[in-house]
């Protein structure tokens, strides 16, 4: 199975490679949230998921080779599917188990594969971009060409690490790309409540003008919309030229997170926030209606790269591997107590 | 063999020769490497050493993320009062990763700043925070007192896989010192022993190891010998030594420029009434910091800070037999 | 493309260039006064002179009123004199006495004033940015037309907390005018080693704010650019951008060898020097001779060494000063 890794033409395995990504993304994502109905307690803290944004993760990983970096928010599940980490290893880290991805130290915000490039995660709103600028440093310095993906929500674009972060960036041209996932939201609070430009009616991707860094805002529902864009801006980082901002439009599905409540009650999902907080279900109708995995399955069938049979079989390989994903998590043990007091330093 | 150097110079030396044998060690930070004749930029080059703008939260996350892919960031910070800016880089990213993420990355870097410049500096450049530091897991914090410990820290810190915080005194910037030459590191977790004693244990960090030893100076004409310890690293904190200082003498006087719960001496005090309690014969005594925030007027600029006065007082106090009151 | 304002008839007269005036003289010879003492040891400590920026705090804080609030940062004794507060207090702060603005416990860095208005300065770059916002929210909130102005430099543009604050400021458009000194340096590197955008109106320009740029030795232009942001701040718009552009003619600090920089010519400076071009600017509009600037001059001079004189003869603060001054009261 090809993963386009930055082709220049995406042929018709490619764009199955694309959605087969998208479905893994959406089912795993999907096996998280049922987790709290179907094993209460397993899953403890924070999860976020990327329901919604599958489009725009798998667009921006599939422009990378496979020496190149990425940093993402806690909303981290997604990138290192579309990456190829093991989401069985992953399930258990969120599970908190031994076998897990983070031998379960880290859980659902903290999500790291060294040997896929995916460095580490960090909880914090905004603090993964200084993280991202400074490996991009280092892939100056070693001058292999590498580049580094820096993924974030709109929140963070308020944080002064954006600001500094982008502004260093540009100024000492860092191979790096900025992607601004813009979901409309930032935990409960809409865009437009806190954000100068949203307020104004403006994009986002307006701020890169204060580092004379070039920006542009595209349709993060569309696959190959965001592939094209970020493959782009990836070439420019390659050959040297710096930084881009790419403010991916797109609407998150699920809640911003789950629900934490005393020991005791389960934890589960609400409701997305436009209905639970801001008694706007249309606004969450007409997103349900744009999703993007079902919308990229059905342009695929109707350009005939997929028969619908073949869809639904992608679609039943995605289960069975979620289903695994799941079994293993549950089988798969509590670390050691000991193990707390492991990798406090190296 | 060696050779004399002011604190500060020592400092220099061991980032020097340390990038010298290691190239993936940078230097970075605000107000240096701007032009091209600088010692750094001609030894190094633009892409280890560079100049950063006034964005302390970018400046050491970039170390982190520079560290995660394989580089050994030393960020020049000047003060520690400027890292309060970027704490959340400083205490909940880079002591972290290591260990939320089972091990599979580190985070080598070295922050690298200034404390306690009680020289007319004023509210926000005097303080000593240092151990705000201690206690986080996956950070150590080192304090050198004199311009050996100086080099040989600085290059132990930079060797070491871990974040550390390499707090200098700016009071001892100038101060000369016999530094050994070529590569030389100071272990961390082992305190030093600066003059054995046998009536009373004095614990001090940074600059107030110069204030216990001066007291030690007088007292000695009283013909009261302190032993005199400088812990080196406050993280990890070798209690050890200092257990074992108690044991022999019986009495405990700790220094700290810092305030009183705000300081290492009081973690100490912890440890050894824990550990040591058996050994003491009178409480442990703490000479620290006033509660205020560091004056800019001269004479109520040295009322708040620890002296030699205070020290003496403190011995004789844990020594004699009036009574210990409380601060 | 730069939003210059102009109102017209709002330029400055006669009268108020000669305020101006002995405001700039007052400040010139203080800052001068202070680094001879600093390197004498009759102020012992760091500080940091704004020689050659005095038009800009003269300008701006003569238009302003004890309820409007203004901020600075490390090199503020400019600002502080230029908003009310007396030579003695400050001179007696600088050398750490109980008759200073802050009895002697600020310093420097730390020139606080409230009965003129003058809240506070920083050491730490830019900090005061986010707190002057408060001060502008507190004056929306309480229904008045007060505004909050905020001095920084262009190294403070590129911290995260000035631009936290103008998202907020745009986007809760509060009365708050803020002053950039663009003196091409910070501390001891030059604008280019921290941003690749020159002008500090360009990085905000994204958040659409009201925003211009002058030459800020040019005293009747900041005059009048500023007059016409307040005039607009206290009819409840908000936030403005005043860069002015200006020239730090001394080191960072007192002591600053400054070998990171070409020092001006004397020649140039004479040229640029806000004070002497507004000496000629009015001499040539008629608004004042020779007589009475020499007037203003040695009425300024006067003030300066009274103010070391009151210095000198004050007392420093008692240490019990020290337990009140840690928390308030209540």
């Amino acid at each position: 199975m090809s993963a386009p890794q930055g082709a220049e033409r995406l042929d018709p395995e490619h764009l199955v490679w694309i959605f087969r990504q998208m479905s893994r993304i959406r089912e795993f994502e999907e096996r998280v949230k049922r987790t709290f109905e179907e094993h209460p307690g397993v899953i403890r803290g924070h999860t976020h998921l990327a329901d919604g944004a599958e489009a725009s993760i798998v667009g921006s990983i599939a422009t990378l080779g496979p020496d190149d970096q990425f940093f993402t928010t806690y909303r981290c599940h997604g990138y290192p599917i579309a990456r190829g980490s093991d989401p069985k290893a992953m399930m258990a880290e969120i599970y908190g188990r031994r076998d897990g991805i983070c031998k379960g130290l880290g859980g659902s915000m903290h999500l790291t594969d060294a040997g896929n490039g995916f460095l580490g995660t960090s909880g914090i709103v905004g603090a993964g971009i200084p993280h991202g600028t400074g490996a991009a440093w280092a892939a100056q310095i070693r001058g292999k060409g590498q580049v580094v993906l820096c993924f974030f929500g709109d929140g963070a674009s308020k944080q002064g690490a954006f600001y500094e972060s982008l502004n260093i960036a540009s100024l000492w041209k860092l191979p790096i790309v900025y992607v601004m996932e813009n979901n409309g939201y930032n935990v409960h609070t809409r865009t437009e409540q806190e954000d100068a430009n949203r307020a104004a009616g403006e994009d986002l991707s307006v701020k890169s003008r204060a580092f004379s860094m070039p920006g542009v805002t595209i349709d993060g529902r569309d696959p190959l919309e965001v592939y094209e864009t970020v493959r782009a801006a990836v070439g420019r980082a390659r050959s040297g030229e710096g930084p881009t901002l790419v403010e991916s439009q797109m609407y998150r599905l699920s809640a911003h997170g789950n629900i934490i409540a005393p020991p005791g009650v389960p934890l589960h999902f609400p409701e997305h926030e436009a209905i639970e907080k801001f008694g706007a279900p249309e606004e969450y109708e007409a997103a349900k209606q744009g999703d993007p995995v079902p919308a990229f399955r059905g342009r695929l069938v109707a350009d005939g790269v997929l028969t619908g049979e073949e869809a639904d079989a992608i679609a039943a390989e995605v289960r069975e591997e979620m289903q695994a994903a799941v079994d293993f998590g549950l089988a798969s043990p509590f670390p050691e107590v000991e193990t707390a007091l492991d990798y406090v330093y190296a | 063999m060696a050779h004399e150097l002011p604190y500060i110079a020592a400092i220099i030396e061991a980032i020097q020769l340390e990038m010298e044998r290691d190239e993936s060690v940078l230097y970075f930070g605000q107000n240096m490497a701007t032009t091209e004749n600088e010692p750094f930029v001609e030894a190094f080059g633009k892409d280890r050493v560079r100049v950063t703008p006034i964005s302390e939260t970018a400046e050491i996350g970039i170390a982190v993320g520079a560290a995660l892919a394989g580089y050994r960031p030393v960020v020049e910070l000047y003060m520690a009062e400027f890292m309060l800016v970027a704490m959340d880089q400083v205490i909940n990213e880079a002591p972290r990763f290591r260990g939320m993420s089972g091990g599979q990355v580190k985070v080598p870097i070295v922050l690298k700043a200034g404390y306690g410049f009680t020289a007319g500096w004023a509210g926000q450049h005097t303080g000593t925070l240092n151990a705000l530091f201690m206690g986080v897991p996956g950070l150590k914090v080192v304090v050198p007192s004199t311009a050996a410990d100086a080099k040989g820290l600085m290059a132990t810190a930079i060797r070491d896989d871990n974040p550390v915080v390499y707090l200098h005194n700016y009071l001892l910037t100038l101060d000369h010192g016999d530094v050994p030459d070529g590569e030389y590191l100071v272990p961390f977790g082992e305190a030093s022993v600066r003059r054995e004693g046998s009536d009373v244990t004095i614990v001090g960090t940074g600059w107030t190891v110069d204030r216990a030893l001066a007291a030690a100076d007088r007292l000695a004409g009283e013909g009261i010998e302190a032993e005199v310890i400088d812990p080196r690293t406050i993280a990890p904190l070798d209690t050890q030594t200092i257990l074992e200082s108690v044991d022999k003498t019986g009495h405990l006087v700790l220094v700290d420029q810092a305030t009183r719960h705000a300081s290492v001496s009081t973690v100490i005090a912890g440890e050894v009434a824990e550990f040591g309690f058996g050994s003491l014969k009178a409480p442990i005594v703490q000479v620290t910091g006033l509660d205020a925030t560091i004056p800019y007027s001269e004479p109520l600029e040295a009322y708040v800070l620890p002296d030699d006065d205070k020290v003496v007082a403190a011995v004789q106090s844990v020594l004699g037999t009036a009574p210990v009151t409380a601060a | 493309m730069l939003n210059q304002h102009k109102r017209p008839g709002e330029s400055l007269d006669g009268g108020q260039a000669a305020g101006l005036l002995a405001t700039m003289w007052r400040i010139r010879l203080f800052e001068e006064r202070v680094g001879q003492l600093a390197r004498s040891g009759d102020i012992d400590g760091l500080v940091h002179l704004s020689i050659g920026q005095e038009g800009v705090a003269a300008a701006v804080c003569s238009q302003l009123r004890d309820d409007d609030h203004v901020y600075s940062g490390h090199r503020a004794h400019g600002h502080a004199i230029a908003k009310g507060a007396s030579l003695e207090r400050v001179m007696a702060e600088l050398m750490g006495r109980d008759t200073g603005l802050c009895r002697g416990l600020g310093g420097s860095m730390h020139l606080v004033d409230v009965e003129h208005g003058f809240m506070g300065a920083t050491g730490v770059v830019g900090g005061t940015v986010p707190i002057a916002l408060g001060s502008a929210l507190a004056a929306r909130l309480r229904g008045t037309d007060a505004v909050a102005v905020v001095f920084f430099g262009d190294g403070a543009v590129q911290a995260g907390h000035f631009n936290e604050t103008i998202n907020l400021a745009t986007l809760w458009r509060l009365p708050l005018v803020l002053v950039c000194e663009n003196n091409g340096f910070a501390e001891f590197t030059p604008r280019s080693a921290h941003t690749v955008v020159e002008r500090v109106s360009d990085v905000v320009a994204p958040y659409g704010l009201e925003r211009s740029t002058v030459d800020g030795n040019d005293v009747p232009a900041v005059w009048d650019a500023f007059g016409s942001y307040l005039a607009s701040a206290r009819s409840g718009a908000g936030p403005f951008l005043l860069e002015c552009l200006t020239h730090r003619v001394r080191g960072h600090y007192e002591g600053d060898p400054g070998r990171y920089r070409d020092s001006m010519a004397e020649a140039e400076w004479k040229e640029k020097d806000p004070i002497l071009r507004l000496e000629r600017h009015g001499m040539a509009a008629g608004w004042y001779g020779e007589d009475e600037l020499r007037t203003i001059g040695e009425a300024a001079a006067a003030a300066v060494e009274d103010a070391v004189r009151f210095g000198l003869e004050s007392p420093f603060p008692p240490s019990a000063l020290l337990e009140a001054a840690v928390y308030a009261d209540g």
